[in-house]
C-alpha cells in the first residue's frame, strides 16, 4: 500500500514538474503536435493533467530533456539556463 | 537531379511547412535543380503516384501529417501508405517531414529498394508564435526547429546522400541546443523540443 502511494506521489510530482516546465513557454506560443493539431500552453497543461495521448507525449518530451541533463559534464550543467 | 516535393496547406502545421519547404524550392532554383512542386490541392495521391511512375525523380520530400504507416497530402488525404506506393521509391532518396512515418512506413520503403529514407519515429513537434501566423518565415521561435529539419532538404539538394543529410541536420540540432543552453539565451523552452525532434529523426540507407 505504501508503495502504491509512493508511485502515485511520484506521478503527481512528475506532472507538476512538467506543468512547471510548460509554464516557461510564452503565452503567445502554440505547439504543433503532428496530426493532433496546435495547442496553447493552457491546453497542453490540461492535457498533461488528464494524461491523454498529447499530455503523455509532453511528459515524455520534458522528461527526456531532463534526463539528458544528467548526462552532461558538470561544467555544462553549471552553464544550463534557468527557466525563462 | 529531379526533386519532387509535396506541400499541402490546410491547417497551422501544414501552413508552416508549406512556407518552410518553399525555402527548399528557392535553393533548388539557385542551384539549377529541376523540381516538381505538388502544392496545396496538387498534393494528392493520384499526382504523386503518377509523377513517381512517369518521371525520373531522384529525390522526394514529403511534407504533411503522418502516422507510423502513412503520410497525408492536402486535406489529410493519405497519399502514401504501407502496401500502397512504397514500391515507387526504388533507387530514390526520400525525406518524410511528418510524424511517426519512420517507424513502419520508412522501413517498408527501404525494403522495396529505396536508396535512402529520412523521417521521424515520433510526432514532429514545433512551436509557432501566434503573432507570426501570416509570416511563418519570420517566426523566430519556429525557426530553430524548422531550420534543423530543413537542413536535410538543403543537403539532399546539394547532392548529398541520406546519411550525410541526416548527419548535417543532427549537427545543426546540436548547435541549436548549444545556443539555447547558453545562460545568456532566452527561450530555453525550445531545448526539449529540439532534443525531441533530433532524437526522433531516423535515417535508413
Amino acid at each position: 500500500m505504501e508503495e502504491k502511494n509512493s508511485e502515485q506521489k511520484n506521478s503527481e510530482d512528475t506532472i507538476n514538474l512538467v506543468i512547471a516546465r510548460l509554464k516557461t513557454i510564452p503565452s503567445n506560443v502554440e505547439l504543433s503536435v503532428g496530426n493532433e493539431g496546435s495547442f496553447s500552453v493552457e491546453e497542453l497543461i490540461e492535457k498533461v493533467k488528464k494524461q491523454d495521448d498529447i499530455g503523455k507525449k509532453m511528459i515524455e518530451m520534458q522528461l527526456a530533456y531532463l534526463r539528458s541533463l544528467s548526462k552532461l559534464p558538470t561544467q555544462d550543467l553549471q552553464n544550463a539556463p534557468a527557466a525563462n | 537531379m529531379l526533386l519532387l516535393l509535396t506541400r499541402p496547406r490546410y491547417d497551422t502545421p501544414t501552413h508552416y511547412l508549406f512556407y518552410w519547404a518553399g525555402l527548399l524550392i528557392d535553393e533548388a532554383k539557385r542551384r539549377g535543380v529541376n523540381f516538381i512542386d505538388l502544392n496545396k490541392s496538387k498534393a494528392n495521391k493520384k499526382q504523386l503516384h503518377s509523377y513517381l511512375t512517369k518521371q525520373p525523380v531522384d529525390t522526394v520530400i514529403l511534407n504533411g501529417h503522418g502516422s507510423p504507416e502513412a503520410v497525408a497530402g492536402e486535406k489529410n488525404e493519405v497519399i502514401l501508405s504501407v502496401g500502397n506506393g512504397t514500391d515507387l521509391f526504388k533507387k530514390r532518396t526520400i525525406f518524410v517531414r511528418a510524424c511517426d512515418a519512420g517507424a513502419i512506413l520508412g522501413k517498408e520503403i527501404m525494403e522495396n529498394g529505396a536508396k535512402g529514407f529520412i523521417g521521424y519515429i515520433q510526432p514532429f513537434i514545433f512551436p509557432a508564435d501566434r503573432d507570426c501566423f501570416n509570416e511563418p518565415l519570420k517566426d523566430e521561435l519556429a525557426a530553430p526547429v524548422l531550420e534543423c529539419s530543413n537542413q536535410i532538404g538543403l543537403s539532399l539538394i546539394k547532392g548529398k546522400s541520406a546519411t550525410e543529410a541526416h548527419k548535417d541536420s543532427l549537427v545543426k540540432y546540436a548547435k541549436a541546443i548549444d545556443k539555447y543552453s547558453s545562460s545568456a539565451t532566452v527561450n530555453s523552452f525550445l531545448l526539449p523540443i529540439l532534443l525531441w525532434n533530433m532524437t526522433s529523426q531516423v535515417c535508413y540507407q
